[in-house]
């Protein structure tokens, strides 16, 4: 079994998903007409605000919640939050910055090699589920990072966890038992 | 059977079975009163003949309950569990006949379920879905043809809401279903294509191209039923059977494009380029690699490619400055259409698999010429390079591909279009590094949420100024967002306008969207108080009664809960009790409480003889009913309580309605210990009325 550490793969953080707390209710309606890349949304009530500065799309909704996704990192994620707070202060709301926390992060990863995805299934019984008929990858859930990680037979794989630390415990964790089951050439 | 007395520690007991009764002959103490005893008795008819007493009980439970007494009653807590396990026989049995599924399975499913109902997983789940997923999970650990796609079609469920049911059935029952085998549908599409006498020689050659498919890495990560489709098709072709794609996709469901790109992935393969004869002789050993791994290279090797050109042109700056201007106009006419000219044989109404593959390579020849004439421009030596290091680099599987000239014309293809416009590749490269450092670094950033300030550090506060507009501008956009949503705000209006009339009329009646739980916090001084307030507002179980609960877990109302004794014997001149029963529906009282207080007599000598383990049982039962009790557990009643509250119950059951729900809840409380003594149920409180019978 080869050990991860010689094997430099790279982790491509891809999104980063936060929430956090104005502790303040919020006019959506004064919001959605005075932004600018603001789209309101009565229906469902919430405003979505977008920022270009950190690429983030932030859901705002009327009880002061917000939900900021779309960061590549997780001191992006937090700037931009911070930034959406500081824009919504200057609209006139009484905002606190209060409650960030990371909720989600997901990163891609390529092997450098194939995976039989069946045997794959067949050693990690319970933890990794197959089903053809519905996603063409393995889905192995690691329980005690409370990370997913899904296995294509190329040998990409995705990985959603909620930090980029238990992200990177995951591919390592997962490496060997894709290597075990990896399609070498003939 | 050697006992020994109690009393005088004798060992000769005598046992009446006529009266029921064990006695020590030594000191006359009774030791056993009303025994139970298990035989089979005899009647006689009128025949002569002798015939044993009983009645036949089914071994599913799903008979009723036996009647007792006057039997006036049909539902109980048990009768749920078995309601609930026949509805989902005869469900299992209606779609598994559609499925054509036999008895053994139709068993093996119905089993899957009643671990699924005793797990509690039924819960919050269509019982459809339910029934499917057990049906489905059967097919895949029996190895039928099924597919989920049937079972959707037959219940016109979303298929992915059926595979998510599943997948958790399957994992919660830790079955593990064997990976689908595409070899297991071939039978049955191709007994539903027709090819009727020769049927089976169609199949078997249909799955050996289906071995060759797995062996060239197309079927991971793929629909079988695609995979099925494509193999029936190429060896209906071979046996000179004309069945159209239509056809196919019509039997396979998948969709037409999908069956397209099996064959054409099946084309790239080495098999391809076999006649059938081969083909069934002969196995190649070599393996492909999937195709979409191939795909996937083939843009990485773009990429590289394109590099080694950037590089490669700043050398030859001026020289190809002049050539690239002419290119680039030719180019830009004919390559564009070139490209659609590919995509359109695809796309184009074919029956024959193979012409696509003619269409290929007729378009590419057109193409050449092309490429020839534009190579001319470009410095022979540099083209020459490039297609070397092109061989050089790393061979891929296009040899089934007739015609071999593509393979330089790529290269040619690729500065070109590296030419026309750059793509962002070393993009990528270059953040890569900088992430990987955002990883490795720890990510604890001091925040200061305790105290809500915002930290505006790294913030343009120009930037943000540009976020908000101006007046003029949010009164241009107040107004066309007013245009926009005029009809949402015309539902508001006129909503808001009914609930003032209904108001104004006082028939306005609340009716929240989602009925929300919004609850006051509970204010209580003491524990007791609070599980009081808690116990009022949160209702479990109608079927048990919270006063005696609280009674038991009250620790500071021993004053209380002798009041409520006092109660008991009082209430007895027909007071209505429903007061501090808060909610209990009357009917399954008045039908408990009969054959309760038959029970009475049998469950007195049980109560007498365990007040201690009735502490116990009350503590463990507490944990049970999920009840957010203190954890300083409070001391079960004081001793007194019990026999003014047993005593009540067997003088009373003569007596009217009221008097029997009194005994009701006295039998409820002590079969609560009957029940613990007899070892814990995971039932919690539905074992209660299990008890009672």
């Amino acid at each position: 079994m080869e050990p991860s550490n010689d094997v430099a793969l790279d982790i491509i953080v891809t999104n980063v998903v936060s929430v956090f707390r104005t502790r303040c209710h919020l006019n959506l309606r004064t919001i959605g007409l005075e932004g600018t890349n603001v789209i309101y949304k009565p229906e469902v009530g919430k405003v979505l605000m977008k920022l270009r500065k950190p690429r983030i799309t932030a859901s705002i909704w009327s009880s002061g919640k917000i939900i900021c996704t779309g960061a590549t990192s997780e001191e992006e994620a937090k700037l931009g939050a911070r930034r959406l707070a500081r824009c919504l202060q200057k609209m006139g709301f009484k905002v606190r910055f209060s409650d960030f926390k990371v909720v989600n992060v997901l990163a891609v990863c390529s092997m450098p090699f194939q995976i039989r995805l069946i045997e794959f299934t067949k050693n990690n019984r319970p933890i990794a589920s197959y089903e053809p008929e519905l996603h063409p990858a393995a889905s192995y859930r690691i329980k005690n990072l409370r990370s997913t990680v899904q296995v294509f037979s190329t040998g990409n794989i995705t990985v959603t966890g909620p930090n980029v630390q238990s992200v990177a415990s995951a591919v390592e964790e997962i490496y060997p038992l894709l290597f075990e089951c990896r399609k070498t050439l003939s | 059977m050697s006992r020994q007395c109690k009393n005088c520690g004798g060992s000769d007991i005598d046992t009446d079975p006529a009266r029921g009764s064990a006695v020590c002959t030594a000191c006359g103490s009774v030791l056993e009163d009303n025994i139970i005893v298990s035989e089979v008795q005899f009647v006689e008819n009128s025949g002569g003949v002798s015939s044993a007493v009983g009645q036949f009980v089914s071994a599913d439970g799903t008979s009723k309950a036996p009647v007792l007494g006057s039997g006036f009653h049909t539902s109980l807590g048990k009768e749920s569990r078995a309601q609930t396990l026949q509805n989902g026989k005869r469900q299992i049995h209606n779609l598994g006949s559609q499925l054509q599924l036999n008895q053994h399975c139709l068993d093996t499913a119905f089993n899957f379920f009643k671990m699924v109902v005793s797990k509690h997983l039924t819960r919050g789940r269509k019982m459809t879905h339910v029934i499917a997923a057990c049906l489905y999970l059967v097919c895949r650990t029996e190895g039928t043809p099924h597919m989920l796609l049937d079972l959707s079609d037959l219940l016109q469920v979303n298929v992915y809401i059926l595979g998510k049911t599943f997948l958790l059935l399957a994992r919660e029952l830790c079955i593990n279903a064997p990976a689908v085998d595409p070899c297991l549908y071939i039978p049955r599409f191709a007994h539903m294509l027709e090819f009727g006498e020769k049927t089976h020689e169609v199949s078997m050659t249909a799955l050996r191209l289906l071995q060759r498919m797995k062996r060239d890495w197309m079927h991971t990560g793929r629909r079988p039923s695609g995979l099925c489709g494509a193999a029936l098709l190429v060896a209906a072709r071979m046996h000179e059977f004309r069945r159209t794609v239509k056809e196919v996709i019509s039997v396979v469901k998948v969709c037409e494009t999908t069956l397209r790109k099996r064959l054409t992935e099946f084309e790239e393969t080495p098999t391809s380029s076999l006649t059938i004869d081969e083909f069934m002789r002969v196995d190649l050993e070599k393996e492909c690699d999937p195709p979409s791994f191939v795909a996937g290279q083939k843009k990485v090797k773009m990429q590289q490619l394109e590099q080694e050109l950037v590089k490669k042109l700043e050398e030859y700056q001026g020289e190809i400055d002049s050539y690239r201007d002419e290119i680039e106009t030719q180019l830009a006419g004919s390559s564009r259409t070139k490209m659609k000219g590919i995509y359109a044989s695809y796309a184009r109404e074919d029956d024959d698999s193979l012409s696509v593959t003619s269409g290929l390579t007729g378009d590419e020849d057109a193409e050449d010429e092309e490429m020839e004439a534009a190579a001319k421009h470009l410095n022979q030596e540099f083209i020459s390079q490039v297609l070397n290091r092109r061989d050089q680099g790393g061979k891929k599987d296009l040899d089934g591909r007739k015609n071999t000239v593509p393979l330089p014309n790529q290269p040619k293809h690729v500065p070109l279009t590296a030419l026309l416009g750059p793509l962002p590749s070393a993009a990528s490269l270059g953040l890569t590094d900088s992430i990987r450092q955002c990883i490795t670094e720890t990510t604890n950033v001091e925040e200061k949420s305790d105290s809500g300030e915002l930290d505006l550090d790294g913030i343009d506060e120009e930037e943000i100024e540009k976020y908000i507009l101006n007046e003029i501008e949010v009164e241009a956009k107040t107004e066309l967002w007013m245009k926009q949503n005029e009809e949402y705000l015309r539902e508001q209006k006129e909503k808001e306008e009914r609930i003032a009339k209904e108001k104004e009329q006082g028939t306005y009646k609340e009716k929240p969207k989602k009925p929300s739980k919004k609850r006051e916090p509970i204010l209580a001084s003491t524990a007791g108080e609070a599980i009081e307030k808690m116990l009022e507002q949160k209702k479990i179980s109608s079927k048990i009664n919270y006063d005696v609960l609280r009674d038991l877990n009250s620790k500071g109302s021993a004053s209380s809960s002798t009041q409520q004794a006092e109660d008991v014997p009082t209430s007895g001149s027909g007071r209505k009790r429903l007061t501090r029963r808060k909610k209990q529906p009357n009917k399954s009282n008045l039908g408990l409480a009969k054959p309760a207080s038959l029970m009475g007599k049998r469950l007195r000598p049980l109560i007498s003889s365990v007040p201690k383990k009735k502490r116990t049982a009350a503590a463990l039962f507490t944990p049970s009913m999920t009840m957010m009790l203190p954890p300083a557990a409070p001391e079960p009643p004081p001793a007194p309580t019990p026999p003014p509250v047993l005593e009540s119950g067997p003088v009373a059951y003569d007596e009217p309605a009221e008097e029997e729900e009194e005994i009701e809840e006295e039998a409820e409380e002590s079969c609560v210990s009957a029940m613990e003594l007899i070892g814990g149920n995971e039932y919690g409180c539905e074992a209660v009325e299990e008890e009672v019978f």
